[in-house]
C-alpha cells in the first residue's frame, strides 16, 4: 500500500502548490487595480488626507509581498481580515454562508449522483434505440440551458401555479430539518437538473467506451450472460470512470450555485460574493475566490485520487 | 368524453397500429407507451395534461419539418460535395442549423425588424400586449419584441468576439507550444493548469470585480478565461500532426515556424478546431449570459437577453411567462449550437459504435 500513500501525498502536494498560485493570483490580481483599493473604495473625490488615513488603516504603506504573507498567514488559520464595507470579520460573513453552500450542493448531490449513474448505464445498455436519442435531446437541452432559465420556470411551475414549493429559500434558525429541505427543494432541483445531465452523458460516454473493450466482447463470446457481463466484467472496471465523472461533476456544482443561489435569493457564499464584486468589496471577494478555488481542486483530486484507488494501472504511469 | 378526447386516442391508437404494421419496432414502441401514458395522465390531470401533450407533439412535428425542409433547402442550393455531407445530416442538426440562420438574420437586420429603437420608452412599465407591441413592455415600458431581437445582436455578437479572442490566443500559442516544446511548451502546460484550476464564473467575477464592468475589459476577460481550453485541444491535435513525416521534411528544407503552422499544421487540424469552435462558443455566452444575469456583463440600456430576465424577473411571481423568453433564446441558441457540433464530432471521429 505504501506506493498508493506516495502518490496520494504527491497529488496533494501539486495540489497544493496549484492553490498557493492561484493565492498570489487573486492577491495579484487586486494589486493590478488601477490607482489602488483606497482610491477604488473612495473615489475620485478622496482628499489627499483621507486617503492617507485609509492606506495606513488597510496597512498599503507596507510592501506587497509582505501584505501577500500577512494575508496568507491569515487566511491559513482562517482569517481573513475585515470587510471594507461592514468592518466586520470577513470568516465570520462568510462561514455560516458556507455551510448553506455545502448543504445546498450536497442536497443535491444525493439526488443527482444515484440517479445520473442509473440512468447514463441504462443509456449506454440501450444505446443507438429511441430512448437513447430522446435522452441524448434531453439531457442537451438541459446542459444548453442557463441556470436562471431553469430555476425560473421550475418557480413558474412549482410556486407560482401550484404552490407546492416556495420560491425563496428563505432560512432562518428554528427550522426543522425537513422545513428546511422544503425550502431548499427548487434551489436543489434546479442544480440536479443540470448536473444530472452532464453525468449521464459522462457516464454514457464511459461505460460505451468500455463495452467496447476485447475483454468485454470476449465475456459475450464465451456465452456469459448479459446482466452478468454487466455485473462482472463491466462495472468493476466502470467504477474509475464514473468515480471520475462524479468528482468533477460535484466541482461543477460548486460553480454552478452561484446563479442558482441569486435565482432563489439563497443566503450562500455565491450570493454574497456577487454582493462583494458589485460593491467591490475585495477582501471579502478574495476569500470568496480562495475558498472556491480551493474547493474544486479539492474535488478534481478526489477525482484523481479515487480514479489511481479503483484502477490499479494508473498507479504505475509509463 | 368530448370529441378532442376521442380524436387524441384515435390519432394514437391508429399510429401505433400502422407503426406495428409496417414492423416499425421504435416508432410503435413509443407511440404506444404515450397512449397507456395518456391514459395515466388524462385521469390525473384530465383534458389539460392531454392538451399539453398533444401541444408538446405539435410543436415537435414543427420542428423536425422546419428542419427536413430546412435541410433540402441547402441540399439544392449547395456544390454536390457539400450536398452528399448535408443529406447524412441528421434532423437535429439540420433544426440547429436553422435556428442559428434565424438568429443571423436576426441579428444582422435587428434595426430593420425591431419596430422600436432598443432604448425607446413607448408605454408605462410592465403594460401588457396590445396591437403595437407584440410581448407587451418591459420595466420601463420600452416594447421587449425589440429589445429580444437587438439583444440577438449585442449579447450573441459579444460572446461570438470573446470567443474570437479565446480562439485566437488559444490556436496561437497551442500551436507554437506543439512546434517549438521544450520549455516554453512545459511552462504554458503549468500556466494552464493553473488558470484551469480556478471555476471560469469565479475568475470572471473576481477580474470583474477589479477592472469594472466595461464591455472591451468583459471581452478580453472572457477570452483570456477560455483559452486554456483552446491551448489544450490545439496543442494535442497540433501535437499528433507534428510528429508526421511531411513536417519533418518541410523543417528540414528549411521552412520556419510560421510557415509549417500556417501551411502545414493548421490546414490538417482544422475539423477538431471547428468543432471547438462551436464548443467554446457555447461556454462563453452562458457565461456571459450568467454575467448579465447577475448585473455584470452587458450594461443598460443596452439590450441583453441576460439582464433582461433579471429586470422582468418580478413578473414571473404573476405567473407571466414573458420574462422566460430571453432565457429561452439563449437556451435555443446553446442547443442549436451543441447540435451542429454533435454532428461535427460525430462524423469527423468516426465514432460510429
Amino acid at each position: 500500500m505504501g506506493d498508493v500513500t506516495r502518490i496520494i501525498i504527491t497529488r496533494l502536494g501539486l495540489g497544493l502548490l496549484t492553490l498557493l498560485v492561484i493565492s498570489v493570483l487573486i492577491f495579484g490580481a487586486v494589486e493590478l487595480l488601477p490607482g489602488d483599493i483606497a482610491q477604488a473604495v473612495l473615489g475620485q473625490g478622496a482628499t489627499e488626507d483621507n486617503l492617507r488615513a485609509l492606506r495606513t488603516e488597510l496597512g498599503l504603506d507596507r510592501s506587497a509581498p509582505v501584505r501577500y504573507f500577512d494575508w496568507l498567514s491569515g487566511a491559513i488559520v482562517g482569517d481573513f481580515g475585515l470587510s471594507l464595507l461592514t468592518q466586520s470579520s470577513v470568516t465570520d460573513t462568510i462561514a455560516p454562508r458556507f455551510a448553506n453552500t455545502l448543504f445546498l450542493a450536497g442536497y443535491a448531490a444525493v439526488i443527482a449522483v444515484p440517479v445520473a449513474i442509473i440512468l447514463g448505464v441504462i443509456v449506454a445498455l440501450l444505446r443507438n434505440t429511441l430512448f437513447d436519442r430522446v435522452a441524448n435531446v434531453a439531457t442537451l437541452t438541459s446542459i444548453s440551458s442557463p441556470e436562471f432559465f431553469l430555476g425560473y420556470i421550475l418557480i413558474l411551475y412549482f410556486s407560482v401555479k401550484t404552490g407546492m414549493f416556495p420560491a425563496i429559500a428563505k432560512l432562518s434558525d428554528d427550522l426543522t430539518f425537513f422545513e428546511l429541505l422544503e425550502r431548499t427543494f427548487l434551489p436543489a432541483l434546479t442544480m440536479v437538473l443540470v448536473v444530472v445531465a452532464h453525468m449521464m452523458r459522462m457516464t454514457r460516454a464511459a461505460i460505451i467506451n468500455l463495452l467496447a473493450s476485447p475483454y468485454i466482447e470476449m465475456a459475450r463470446l464465451k456465452g456469459t450472460p448479459a446482466w452478468k457481463v454487466i455485473a462482472r466484467h463491466a462495472l468493476p472496471n466502470a467504477w474509475a470512470p464514473i468515480i471520475n465523472v462524479v468528482a468533477l461533476n460535484l466541482a461543477y456544482l460548486i460553480t454552478g450555485v452561484v446563479l442558482v443561489e441569486v435565482v432563489f435569493v439563497y443566503p450562500g457564499i455565491g450570493q454574497l460574493l456577487v454582493d462583494a464584486v458589485t460593491k467591490r468589496d475585495f477582501p471579502v471577494v478574495q476569500a470568496c475566490c480562495l475558498i472556491f478555488a480551493a474547493t474544486f481542486i479539492l474535488l478534481n483530486l478526489a477525482a484523481d485520487v479515487g480514479a489511481i484507488l479503483t484502477n490499479p494501472r494508473l498507479r504505475h504511469p509509463k | 368524453m368530448n370529441y378532442f378526447v376521442i380524436v387524441y386516442y384515435a390519432l394514437l391508437i391508429g399510429g401505433s397500429c400502422l407503426a406495428a404494421y409496417f414492423k416499425r419496432r421504435e416508432i410503435f414502441l413509443a407511440l404506444f407507451s404515450l397512449t397507456l401514458a395518456s391514459f395515466v395522465m388524462g385521469i390525473v390531470g384530465g383534458q389539460d395534461a392531454l392538451w399539453a401533450v398533444s401541444i408538446a407533439a405539435g410543436l415537435l412535428a414543427l420542428a423536425g419539418g422546419t428542419a427536413y425542409a430546412f435541410r433540402e433547402f441547402l441540399v439544392i442550393i449547395s456544390g454536390t460535395q457539400t450536398a452528399k455531407a448535408l443529406r447524412t445530416a441528421p434532423l437535429t442538426a439540420s433544426f440547429g442549423m436553422f435556428v442559428i440562420f434565424t438568429y443571423a438574420v436576426l441579428g444582422i437586420f435587428a434595426p430593420v425588424i425591431a419596430p422600436f429603437g432598443e432604448g425607446e420608452v413607448i408605454s408605462q412599465s410592465f403594460a401588457p400586449a396590445d396591437e403595437n407591441m407584440l410581448l407587451g413592455a418591459d420595466q420601463l415600458g420600452r416594447d421587449l419584441f425589440s429589445r429580444i431581437v437587438y439583444g440577438a445582436r449585442n449579447t450573441v455578437g459579444l460572446a461570438l468576439v470573446a470567443t474570437m479572442i479565446a480562439f485566437v490566443i488559444g490556436v496561437l500559442l497551442g500551436m507554437v507550444a506543439a512546434v517549438k516544446g521544450g520549455w516554453f511548451d512545459q511552462l504554458m502546460g503549468r500556466i494552464i493548469d493553473v488558470v484551469m484550476s480556478i471555476p471560469g464564473l469565479i475568475f470572471a467575477l473576481l477580474l470583474l470585480s477589479i477592472f469594472g464592468t466595461n464591455l472591451i475589459i468583459l471581452v478580453i476577460i472572457i477570452g483570456i478565461i477560455y483559452a486554456p481550453r483552446v491551448f489544450r485541444l490545439t496543442r494535442a491535435v497540433a501535437g499528433n500532426v507534428v510528429v508526421m513525416d511531411y513536417i519533418e521534411a518541410a523543417s528540414l528544407r528549411g521552412e520556419g515556424m510560421w510557415y509549417l503552422i500556417r501551411k502545414e499544421i493548421l490546414p490538417n487540424s482544422t475539423a477538431p478546431l471547428i468543432a471547438e469552435f462551436g464548443l467554446e462558443f457555447c461556454f462563453v455566452f452562458l457565461l456571459v449570459a450568467g454575467l448579465s444575469f447577475l448585473g455584470l456583463g452587458i450594461q443598460p440600456p443596452t439590450a441583453d437577453w441576460g439582464s433582461m430576465v433579471r429586470e422582468n424577473a418580478t413578473l414571473i411571481s404573476f405567473g407571466e411567462i414573458t420574462p422566460l423568453i430571453p432565457a429561452a433564446a439563449i437556451a435555443l441558441l446553446t442547443v442549436s449550437v451543441n447540435f451542429v457540433v454533435d454532428w461535427m464530432l460525430f462524423r469527423s471521429s468516426g465514432l460510429k459504435e
